[in-house]
């Protein structure tokens, strides 16, 4: 069988989550691959949150919220900006490609782009494979 | 004690059911050790699906409930409310987003039938840590602000001012009426947009309870529903008050800051700008209110022309249709004839829409008074250029007519470009201000289009009128009645339940070094000086969830999101 990624998705309630869900009411197909839940901003997304879902067998994590400036809590995206590359820093330290962790703005009219990223960074991570971490930690990740 | 959960999977009539197993899904949930019970149903937000839930609570001894439906955007509050009628905290409850973010995404009804099964078992692991809340409520001021005083906001105003309410009428321009003070007649029914609102400014001025703020803005806005502080300053270059600063306070906030014209010069090809008797929709509206058709010359024009969608419905500017354009088209046809009966008018569009009541028989009223009506294609457009000495107009006009297949040239002396509406220039700023979103095009953006339209998601921010899209004024004065209305409620119950979602400090754990004071974006921090410890103050607290990311001691939890449920969540999901 090809290698379906599993990516978790981590959108902040006001932007984001709107937008997935204008893709959702504008009916734009995207992979089934990435599977969301849902904080109230993208601030709240706490470096463990990745980590945990690594292990948990995600081969990707795909967080994203309001554009810059456009935070429903005014600045809440800004400490996102500064936090992720730091923990794809860290996360790169152990061996964890650069693109299975990824962070992007999409706003609640942006459905199309929401759907875009999704079928993007599918590709790219079918293309990688599938993380070692969770090879490593399950004996067979694929049979959870 | 093992926690007893009921899990309700919605068809949604057809919506999920086609794509998703919802029988497969049920199945599945309930092997889990958690799970009670497992139901499917139709419609789970009906009548008889609610009951289904409050029913099991009584018969069953639930203690929490999952439903994998639409959105919780949609429809977490009714199932919460679903909740609390059987007797459960409504925070007891999750939703799994089956809808949007799979049926309706989804093709291959395999994978969507694995998602959701993900999805609605990560909602399970995430309620069983789930923790009863209880609600504040807090006092509602009285006040409301409302923003820009055309139509909409002299509509909101009155309603509210006349139910015996307070409200400041905050104005950017130094005199009422907004974009309807520049319209001569309204369509269909020709009768005089000054007086329309001539009546309702009277209104206004004479009211108690109406503080009018012309030549002012809106600085800041802090707060929360019921209790926001607004600071407004006065604008203008010199006169008495200017840069003036002000606090008020106020329960509410209407924004209704209306449209501003689209640029007809950014259509290079109509030749605005250039030649002298091309001219929009509001120059003529001028034209009308002197109470003189002409043309440059000061000559009474024998040819007229109207072209429509100028800015709308076009790859390259505006996609969206601007709504009014149409029947103010025809208004036109109908003031011309009155005005120069021997007036030869002609109207090039692309799709005629009537939609409003009375439109349609407005249409053919105008087709009877002689109007040569030329269709054109969407992506082409009319081209007009100087007429020679010879001819008997000043413009000739050459159109690719959709209806006969011909290439029909007409003469015109004046030529009416029929501008759209577009988002107001300082938009973004009012959105940020008020804290709401904008759409694509810059229109804000209502907390349910069809089922919440004039509120926003900032609790307390409603928005009515052509702000939100492209409208003509008896949709716009329905819906500044709606928010009116909606806020009088709200005053009628005096206080008003806040979300019991906010950031908490733990005094063992934190270590007092300060990190969440500076962090968070309200100020919601405060460092006690003899503890040594942060402390949260719960009302101002919006619940981002920053502090709780940033605390190293791990110190803060934020209620309803906690580490915990997340942690949960995300183990489902990835099953």
């Amino acid at each position: 069988m090809s290698f379906e990624p599993r990516i978790l998705g981590i959108l902040c309630n006001w932007c984001s989550y709107a937008g997935a869900d204008l893709a959702g009411t504008s009916r734009i197909h995207y992979p089934p691959n990435v599977r969301i839940i849902r904080v109230m901003c993208s601030a709240r997304v706490d470096p463990t949150f990745v980590v945990k879902a690594l292990v948990s067998g995600a081969d990707g994590v795909l967080i994203c919220g309001c554009h810059p400036g456009d935070c429903h809590y005014s600045e809440g995206n800004y400490k996102t900006m500064r936090r992720i590359p730091l923990l794809k820093k860290v996360l790169k330290d152990f061996g964890i490609e650069d693109e299975r962790v990824r962070l992007e703005w999409i706003s609640a009219s942006e459905g199309q782009r929401f759907a875009d990223i999704v079928k993007d960074m599918t590709e790219r991570i079918r293309v990688l494979g599938p993380s070692h971490v969770a090879c490593e930690l399950h004996a067979d990740p694929r049979e959870r | 004690m093992k926690a007893k959960i009921g899990v309700y999977i919605c068809h949604c009539g057809s919506n999920i059911a086609k794509i998703v197993d919802c029988e497969a899904v049920r199945e599945y949930i309930s092997t889990l050790p958690e799970v009670a019970i497992a139901r499917t149903y139709k419609y789970m937000c009906s009548n008889p699906g609610q009951d289904l839930i409050v029913q099991d609570i009584k018969e069953h001894g639930l203690q929490r409930v999952v439903v994998a439906a639409c959105s919780p955007r949609m429809h977490e509050r009714t199932f919460r409310a679903a909740l609390q009628a059987a007797g459960l905290n409504p925070y007891m409850f999750e939703m799994a987003n089956i809808r949007e973010q799979c049926s309706w995404v989804h093709d291959d009804p395999q994978a969507a039938t694995e998602k959701a099964k993900a999805l609605a078992q990560a909602a399970v692991r995430r309620v069983v840590h789930h923790e009863a809340l209880e609600q504040m409520t807090v006092d509602m001021c009285p006040n409301t602000l409302v923003i820009g005083a055309g139509i909409a906001g002299l509509t909101a105003t009155l309603e509210l001012a006349e139910a015996g309410q307070k409200v400041f009428l905050l104005e950017k321009q130094d005199h009422l009426g907004g974009n309807l003070a520049r319209v001569d007649l309204t369509a269909p029914y020709l009768d005089s947009a000054r007086d329309l609102l001539i009546e309702r400014i009277t209104r206004v001025r004479s009211s108690g309870n109406i503080e009018l703020l012309l030549n002012s803005r809106l600085q800041q806005l802090q707060g929360y529903v019921g209790n926001f502080t607004a600071t407004l300053s006065r604008t203008g270059h010199d006169g008495p008050g200017t840069g003036k600063i002000r606090e008020i306070q106020v329960g509410n906030v209407i924004v209704c800051t209306g449209y501003r014209e689209f640029a007809a010069e950014r259509v290079t090809h109509f030749g605005y700008g250039k030649l002298p008797d091309v001219i929009t929709s509001f120059d003529f509206e001028k034209m009308l209110q002197a109470g003189r058709i002409e043309c440059c010359d000061g000559t009474i024009p024998k040819y007229a022309a109207i072209i429509h969608c100028v800015g709308s419905r076009s790859a390259e500017f505006h996609g969206y249709c601007s709504r009014v354009c149409c029947m103010t088209a025809l208004k036109y046809v109908h003031e011309i004839k009155s005005a120069v009966p021997s007036c030869y008018v002609s109207d090039l569009y692309i799709d005629m829409h009537a939609f409003g009541k009375g439109h349609e028989d407005f249409y053919r009223r105008t087709s009877e008074v002689k109007t040569m009506f030329l269709m054109f294609g969407k992506g082409d457009h009319p081209i007009i250029r100087s007429a020679g000495p010879k001819d008997d107009c000043k413009m000739l006009i050459e159109v690719n007519e959709q209806l006969s297949g011909e290439l029909i040239e007409i003469p015109a002396d004046l030529v009416i470009l029929m501008v759209g509406m577009e988002a107001q220039e300082d938009a973004m700023e009012t959105a940020r201000l008020v804290n709401i979103s904008q759409d694509k095009e810059g229109w804000f953006i209502e907390s349910h289009p069809k089922l919440d339209p004039v509120a926003t998601t900032t609790d307390g921010i409603f928005i009515a009128g052509t702000c939100v899209a492209p409208k003509d004024i008896p949709d716009t004065v329905a819906q500044a009645r709606a928010a009116a209305a909606r806020i009088l409620a709200r005053i009628a119950k005096g206080k008003i339940a806040v979300d019991a979602v906010y950031a908490e400090i733990s005094d063992d754990a934190c270590s007092g070094c300060r990190i969440c004071n500076e962090l968070c974006p309200y100020s919601a921090i405060e460092y006690d000086d003899k503890k040594k410890r942060s402390h949260v103050i719960s009302a101002m607290c919006k619940a981002c969830g920053a502090c709780v990311a940033a605390c190293p001691s791990g110190a803060i939890k934020g209620r309803h999101f906690t580490d915990q449920q997340i942690l949960a969540q995300i183990e489902g999901v990835l099953r």
